[in-house]
């Protein structure tokens, strides 16, 4: 296995609570839910693997060196992100959508697009697995609006309900980035964009990229 | 090419904002030195952009070059790599095939400068269509698609920047590594979306004016001039979404040195530029403007 300090990013040096916190950091980067739906899923799959590795083997290789080992072990304090099973396997109403659901399961999804243009009844399930396909096509605007509509048509569904939250969740921001979006940038920064914008003072103005 | 891309200035160090000046330099002399001075103009950040995607894991050594720009210092470009020229060819190509279109739409006396444009640029295009064909059948075949969706008035946004979504993925099939390829595929995906929306927003008024095609009247029914605040909020939404995809897709990639850099474009810049077009508070530079008026202008001054 690849060393892991080089895996978490850190010097070997690292003292027990910057190997956490480095840890912390990268599993909130490749989280599930920065990914859902999302057809690089996979990768991220692989990647937050390779930390959790790389993390356990440096805990181990600590409480080995040390004989007050330290009780705040991953396994310990349960702190522990991974991916769970394959997304989208809850039951479904009709033999239809579930083969939509298996269809989707095994990533073919315009098989689960053709299946689902051939189902007479548009109920929330319908809805729900459109948003998925939408969403796993980039179609973001689409997957919103169908995902609304299904929350809309059966509002006590959990799984509708969760996929909603997701889908609203302000997704990774590193260190030193707060958890921006486009309506909540604020004015301040935006006057930046404006002296960016109308900067035509050196390099005869054609040139000029950077603020000056 | 639109052209609205760029880091956050204010977050980088002095470091960092010369090394995405070298790309775009850089850039720039291996547009002069392949296809020569009329194709230097199609030079804009969305590419400059693109290019660093591409060119990670490439090698970064700098030379000081001059031009007329800068005729006396010079300045810092990044050497010729293999992603400045797959990026110079396709600037080209995608220029190329948005003056025709332009010689389509216009009449023979409103359409002369592009003729004329196009006849400056007909060699570099040429050369270009031998040396990435297969982008050149991609770029014709995207752009037929915007016209029917444009045509048909779609009303949904997805469907109508797809095709210009799809042409800028389309770059990424010269990468070799699979998984780098999928990235990078996701990545321009949903960096072309962004800017068509951004775009679509930009140009709305002037749109709503000229009784232009333009895709967030039809999704959200807005007859008025500017955009209602909710369909603002919506837009906005959206947005967020293909920056969030695009900010995964980049988190998968290795960014060594160039990390700073892309950190402020995916976790930031994004984030204010869309909401300077939406507030109508962006002014593009001089130089890169947007859409149909811009080519023109451009066009002119190579003239």
């Amino acid at each position: 296995m690849s060393d892991p300090y080089k895996v978490l990013n850190i010097p070997p040096t690292a003292t027990d609570d910057e190997v956490k916190h480095a840890y912390r950091q990268l599993a909130r980067k490749y989280h599930p839910d920065n990914y859902q739906d999302n057809p690089l899923a996979d990768l991220a799959q692989e990647k937050m693997k390779e930390i959790n590795e790389a993390y356990e083997q440096i805990q181990r290789q600590r409480k080995i060196g040390s004989a007050a080992a330290s009780s705040s072990d991953r396994g310990e304090n349960g702190y522990r992100y991974g991916y769970g099973g394959s997304a989208h396997r809850a039951a479904s109403g009709s033999p239809l959508m579930q083969r939509v659901r298996m269809a989707i399961a095994e990533g073919d999804i315009s098989q689960a697009e053709r299946l689902l243009n051939e189902a007479e009844e548009h109920d929330a399930e319908w809805n729900f697995l459109m948003a998925v396909v939408s969403s796993r096509r980039g179609w973001m605007d689409d997957a919103k609006r169908y995902l609304e509509t299904a929350c809309r048509m059966d509002p006590t569904n959990e799984e509708y309900r969760a996929a909603m939250n997701r889908f609203a969740a302000g997704g990774f921001h590193p260190e030193g980035y707060r958890g921006v979006s486009t309506m909540s940038y604020d004015s301040e920064c935006l006057r930046y964009c404006a002296t960016l914008a109308i900067c035509s003072c050196c390099s005869g103005g054609r040139f000029c990229i950077l603020p000056c | 090419m639109f052209g609205y891309v760029r880091p956050a200035a204010h977050r980088l160090g002095e470091a960092d904002n010369e090394r995405f000046r070298s790309v775009y330099c850089g850039l720039c002399h291996v547009l002069g030195r392949r296809y020569g001075l009329a194709a230097r103009f199609l030079l804009n950040f969305d590419f400059t952009l693109l290019a660093i995607l591409l060119s990670l894991g490439e090698g970064t050594e700098r030379c000081v070059r001059r031009c007329a720009v800068h005729p006396c210092r010079g300045c810092a470009v990044l050497r010729e790599t293999a992603a400045l020229d797959v990026a110079a060819d396709r600037i080209v190509i995608l220029a190329w095939w948005q003056l025709r279109d332009h010689i389509a739409d216009h009449g023979f006396w409103s359409g002369l400068k592009y003729r004329l444009a196009a006849l400056l640029l007909r060699r570099a295009y040429r050369k270009a269509k031998t040396l990435a064909a297969s982008f050149d059948t991609a770029v014709q075949k995207h752009l037929d698609e915007l016209a029917l969706r444009e045509r048909e008035h779609c009303a949904s946004l997805d469907a109508a920047a797809e095709p210009f979504a799809a042409l800028l993925a389309e770059i990424a099939s010269v990468e070799t590594d699979e998984t780098r390829r999928r990235i990078l595929t996701q990545l321009f995906y949903h960096l072309g979306r962004w800017i068509y929306l951004a775009d679509a927003a930009d140009d709305f008024r002037e749109d709503a004016k000229s009784g232009n095609y333009n895709p967030l009247r039809y999704r959200y029914g807005a007859e008025a001039d500017v955009l209602p605040e909710d369909a603002k909020r919506s837009l906005a939404e959206t947005l967020d979404a293909s920056i969030r995809r695009m900010a995964g897709a980049y988190a998968l990639l290795d960014a060594g040195e160039w990390a700073p850099l892309l950190d402020s474009i995916f976790y930031d810049s994004l984030f204010g530029i869309g909401r300077a077009v939406l507030d109508g508070v962006y002014h593009r530079p001089p130089r890169i403007r947007s859409g149909r008026g811009a080519e023109e202008e451009r066009y002119e001054r190579s003239l």
